[in-house]
């Protein structure tokens, strides 16, 4: 067991550290080499927890949807593990930011056509951009929240004008996620978010949108006229919908499906299930997907807005326990409010909390909560996140390591919407357990949770009343500084004072693990596999 | 086939007060959930303070419950179940979709236990005491006390992914092209051990009634006259004990079917079955008011059939039961 | 009384039954003492197999916590459970068939229709909402399972008063002028509380076993140990650990088949005092 555990960590700090040199050292690690030649056809069939409501990822730009969608729409660019600013060109072909701010070229591939057969242009970059992504999208209401028109000179050149200066570096950070480009043709002049092509999508991507059976699964089929070079590889992929934790890992056993991401088989199966013949666990494909365990506070609550109980709490959780126990290796110990791999902006110089029960005990004496003459100081109540079982199961830790300093928690359990509503629209919390994911810039996923002035009802961002005038000013400066380097440096000093302060208290921060059968080749061979759009992978015979 | 008639009649009018409670308690009971479709849906994705209010508007849930309450009513009357926010779709089409899985799975669960079940609890009837009746006794009662969702996992652990004799999940081969004949019997394989787990439960419970009824009715007179009669054990114990130990069973099934379909829940999401069951519970996470009255109320009027089958069953069953007081 | 005891105890059921709950008495009682901490508290490596540690007899689960703690506990909590969900039942379900039956007419009418709409619902699926909408917690899953349960008490009940309600007691009562609902508390009721006691051992058995159900689907309450929650944590690991759910399996089949048996001596016992009278 423990040889096992071993052998996986340092496999994920393998790619972790690969990740900081890029490039050079990438060649000689076997594992996250560059695409294999994969034999052609074949159908992939991969399991899928759930069904989104809305398959649009131009709309929702969310992993769940990009899980399916991204291999049917694309966006401008994809996360990829070298290459500029770490992006491979997808439908964009290059982008060039101007000194002040104020614009962004891109130009766009030639020759690509969308699955209805109609050619793609920037006009349809133009469209996306303004209809949806800036007025709609989840996420791009926040990038493109400056953005004043998209200017199309030519078929294959959009220019997007700000009017305020926008950072090249947040925007190229963000391209993956918040550009998935829609047909104009099949949207113009219509209510877009109720347009039919939001299930029955219609892209440029190597794969076409086939068939839904609500229930059953998703199928997807070759496109023939893919603009790639001799991909994509497989004939068709099914997403088949399986409910039940445990059924992914059966199916893949019976050989009933090839695949499963997004660690839908549960870590604490991987050991046993890596050693059935034919299959295969792997654990890269998610560098840029890491989702970051944190406990929420909320500093209504007159305890917790001293800042010697959070840092009693914070001595209080062992990181180490929680990784090998909860995540059995299969994530890191936390340092701060940026995760270990984001290179462009980890800053390891943060203050640290050891795991310390003597010092919590200390700090919680100093405070002035002494322990009653039943042994404890105060009760608080926890929500923990039902979002994963890791997070369910580390407020089950969190509750007896915080009963080691005497504080009584009682863990309050609530399906998804109802937590949503108590923690982010009632504040009807003392702590909670969340697990934000970081989305390669912390514009974009990371300030939202300590900013102040966010109003009430916005999920997953600082809803527990905490206001620091110093590190607002830091993100409002970030967000209009187009010097990449000045930027970074804002962002290091935002890191600092967060683990410095404790808003909110940085645990541990995991990627997924995938089964595949040993047969699918180009397993996480980029940073964000899972939902990017599996052109080159193949199904050996 | 009068009586039938005015019995049929009778329950219909008096389920309609019936599905009245069921559609307001439903209503109340999903008002006072913490969290809306809007939170549910939120979580997929984040989003800003704008955006969930400009959603509420667009899905009416800005509205005050009784207003809400009031166009619910009001569409149902025109036998309009309404718009699911959770799927984007019409209720009618999810629920006419899942219907016919969950249809199949009791179906033939309760014809799995029923047959079963009274077979075996003839046998077990037949001579109270003997080696099979005590085997059948302990045996059924174990399996009464097993939780259904825990024989799934075993079932499927042991025959889908050990033995490899069935599949681990779903109701059919997917994409398979299947039609007629293969596809019927692709289904049937699916099935097997889902109806397994989800009707063994009832087949202890028939068995056991029926050894129960039979133990009662070799007591009575006329059963004692047939014997007196010198009649062979096996023609009695097949023409006058089970017959007339079954006739509990019926009612029994009708009484099952509510908590047939409830079990359901569970089974259907252990084996990935898109059925009734499962859209009920993901029709709680996702707070879709709409849609689950539309399935409790579907069930309930699903219930209410069955029970009057049943009555009309037991009505031709057992002359005696008039007209009058079958209801309570 | 004497007598039903003496009938009670010969039938083998009965005994057998008596015997099991018992045992599962004595161990949620003893569960406090023997274990005085909490059993959720993490006291050793996770997943430690069972019969390899002296200290720790069933070994630990996938947090370290001690499987046989949680097993003593979850006793306690899952018979509370049943207990209480029987009880609600019993007691709601009661009094409203007795109102129902004593009243009659219009009351009696829209009393039974609000148990028929219970009843067509399934219990499950109101427990399951029930419980998702309130957030789970003990008396909120209690409460869940008695709101399906009830109808069942209230029917037999309702059905009991209608064939007593005529008898010479009654009318007794009725000439020596008590108020009808005093009748109906005072003389009727208890009349028709045996029959509607045999359907308890059903209840509790069916109250132990969706509470499991609920805690499968992630609706147990968090800060107790149930059987159910064990099973449930047990199965993510059902392949690599299966005593963690295997182990409380047993108990919960003990237990079920416990008050099944139970249940079974007494409607026995039951029976024949009636056919006595």
């Amino acid at each position: 067991m423990s040889s096992f555990l071993i052998s996986r960590r340092s496999l994920l700090q393998g790619a972790a550290s690969a990740l900081v040199l890029q490039g050079a050292l990438l060649s000689a690690l076997p594992s996250l080499a560059h695409a294999e030649d994969a034999p052609r056809g074949g159908r992939l069939i991969v399991a899928a927890d759930s069904e989104p409501r809305n398959l649009n990822p131009a709309i929702v730009a969310s992993n769940g949807v990009f899980f399916i969608a991204s291999k049917v729409i694309e966006p401008l660019a994809e996360a990829a593990l070298d290459g500029e600013g770490a992006l491979a060109p997808r439908l964009a072909t290059s982008w060039e930011g101007s000194e002040d701010g104020l614009s962004i070229t891109f130009k766009l591939r030639e020759g690509v056509t969308w699955h209805d057969g109609k050619p793609f242009t920037s006009a349809d970059v133009a469209f996306s951009a303004m209809e949806v992504w800036k007025p709609l999208q989840n996420l791009g209401r926040i990038v493109f929240a400056n953005l004043d028109a998209v200017e199309t000179p030519d078929d294959h050149t959009a220019v997007f004008r700000f009017s305020a200066p926008t950072p090249i570096q947040l925007i190229r950070n963000a391209l993956p996620v918040v550009t998935s480009v829609l047909p104009k043709h099949l949207y113009e002049g219509t209510e877009i978010a109720n347009n039919p092509a939001n299930s029955a999508l219609v892209g440029t991507g190597p794969f076409k949108f086939a068939e839904y059976k609500p229930g059953e699964y998703y199928r997807l089929t070759r496109n023939d006229a893919y603009w790639g070079e001799g991909q994509p590889k497989l004939d068709e992929i099914i997403f088949r919908i399986l409910p039940d934790r445990a059924a992914a890992a059966s199916a893949l056993e019976a050989g009933e499906i090839q695949l499963a991401a997004f660690s839908q088989v549960p870590l604490v199966d991987l050991e046993r299930i890596s050693k059935v013949p034919g299959l295969k666990v792997v654990t890269e494909g998610y560098e840029a997907l890491t989702y970051q365990l944190v406990v929420e506070i909320n500093h209504r609550n007159e305890i917790l807005a001293d800042l010697k109980v959070r840092q009693a709490i914070a001595h209080a959780i062992d990181k180490n326990f929680v990784v090998d126990t909860v995540f059995l290796g299969f994530a890191e110990a936390a340092t701060g409010p940026v995760p270990q791999n984001a290179p462009e902006f980890y800053n390891p110089e943060t203050p640290e909390y050891a795991f310390d029960i003597d010092k919590a005990n200390a700090l919680l004496d100093e405070a002035g909560h002494p322990r009653g003459a039943d042994g404890t100081r105060f009760a608080l109540r926890l929500l923990p996140a039902p979002f994963f079982s890791e997070t369910r199961q580390f407020g089950d830790y969190l509750r007896q390591a915080l009963a080691e300093i005497g504080i009584d928690v009682q863990i309050v359990a609530n399906d998804t919407p109802a937590h949503l509503k108590a923690v982010y629209t009632d504040h009807d919390f003392d702590i909670a357990v969340g697990s934000p994911v970081f989305r390669g810039d912390p514009a974009i996923s990371t300030t939202i949770l300590v900013q102040s002035g966010i109003a009430d009802g916005v999920p997953f961002s600082n809803q527990g009343g905490y206001a620091n005038a110093e590190l607002d000013a830091i993100i409002a400066e970030a967000a209009e500084t187009v010097d990449t380097e000045a930027r970074t440096a804002l962002y290091n000093d935002f890191q600092r004072i967060v683990a410095e302060d404790l808003p909110l208290i940085n645990v541990a921060e995991w990627g997924f693990t995938t089964v595949a059968s040993t047969r699918v080749v180009n397993v996480g061979n980029n940073p964000r596999w899972a939902v990017s759009n599996w052109a080159d992978t193949g199904l050996t015979p | 086939m009068n009586r039938a008639w005015l019995l049929a009649r009778r329950r219909i009018l008096s389920s309609i007060p019936v599905l009245l409670i069921v559609v307001i308690g439903t209503f109340f009971l999903l008002e006072m959930a913490s969290g809306d479709a809007v939170d549910a849906y939120l979580v997929t994705l984040g989003g800003d303070a704008g955006l969930a209010q400009s959603l509420r508007e667009r899905y009416g849930l800005d509205q005050s419950a009784l207003a809400r309450l009031w166009l619910y009513a009001g569409s149902l009357a025109r036998l309009d179940l309404g718009f699911s926010v959770a799927f984007n779709r019409p209720i009618l089409d999810l629920i006419l979709e899942r219907l016919p899985n969950t249809l199949w799975l009791m179906g033939s669960a309760i014809a799995m236990a029923f047959t079963f079940g009274t077979l075996f609890g003839i046998v077990a009837g037949a001579r109270p005491g003997s080696a099979a009746d005590r085997a059948l006794s302990i045996g059924s009662l174990a399996l009464y006390a097993v939780p259904s969702f825990w024989l799934g996992l075993v079932l499927s652990l042991v025959f889908a992914v050990q033995l490899r004799w069935f599949p681990t999940a779903g109701i059919e081969t997917i994409a398979s092209g299947k039609t007629g004949f293969a596809r019927a019997l692709d289904i049937a394989r699916h099935l097997v051990l889902p109806v397994s787990a989800l009707g063994f439960i009832y087949l202890a419970l028939f068995l056991r009634m029926m050894r129960a009824g039979m133990a009662e009715v070799w007591r009575q007179d006329f059963v004692l006259a047939a014997r007196a009669k010198g009649l062979a054990r096996r023609r009695i114990v097949l023409r006058h004990v089970a017959r007339n130990a079954l006739l509990p069973l019926v009612t029994m099934l009708g009484l099952q079917a509510a908590t047939m379909l409830g079990g359901s829940v569970v089974i259907e999401s252990v084996f990935a079955i898109p059925g009734f069951g499962r859209l009920a519970h993901e029709a709680v996470a996702a707070r879709d008011a709409p849609l689950l009255m539309g399935i409790i109320v579907v069930s309930a009027v699903l219930v209410i059939v069955v029970n009057l089958l049943v009555d009309l069953a037991y009505a031709w069953l057992d002359p005696r039961v008039g007209s009058g007081e079958a209801s309570s | 009384m004497r007598r039903f005891a003496l009938r009670f105890l010969r039938s083998p059921e009965g005994m057998v039954g008596l015997v099991l709950l018992a045992c599962l008495v004595a161990m949620a009682l003893l569960a406090p003492f023997v274990f005085p901490r909490d059993p959720l508290s993490i006291v050793g490596r996770p997943l430690i197999a069972p019969f390899t540690d002296a200290s720790l007899p069933l070994g630990t689960d996938r947090l370290g916590r001690d499987v046989l703690a949680g097993l003593m506990h979850g006793a306690r909590a899952s018979l509370l459970v049943g207990v209480f969900a029987a009880l609600v039942a019993v007691a709601v379900g009661t009094v409203v068939g007795t109102v129902a039956g004593f009243a009659g007419g219009l009351i009696d009418e829209a009393l039974m229709r609000v148990v028929d709409a219970f009843q067509v619902v399934p219990a499950f699926l109101l427990a399951l909402a029930f419980v998702s909408v309130t957030g789970p917690s003990l008396p909120v899953i209690v409460f869940a399972v008695a709101l399906g349960a009830w109808t069942g008490p209230a029917r037999l009940a309702r059905a009991e008063v209608l064939s007593i309600r005529e008898r010479d007691y009654v009318a007794a009562a009725r000439a020596i002028g008590m108020h009808p609902a005093e009748i109906a508390f005072k003389e009727v009721l208890p009349n028709a509380l045996p029959p509607v006691l045999a359907l308890v051992s059903v209840i509790v058995a069916s109250a132990v076993l969706i509470e499991a159900a609920l805690s499968f689907l992630n609706l147990g309450d968090p800060n107790i140990v149930t059987w159910g929650s064990m099973i449930a944590e047990g199965r993510n690991v059902l392949r690599t650990a299966p005593f963690l759910s295997i182990v409380p399996g047993f108990g919960l089949v003990l237990t079920v088949l416990g008050v099944y048996l139970f249940g079974e001596g007494l409607v026995e016992a039951m029976a024949h005092r009636r056919g006595r009278q």
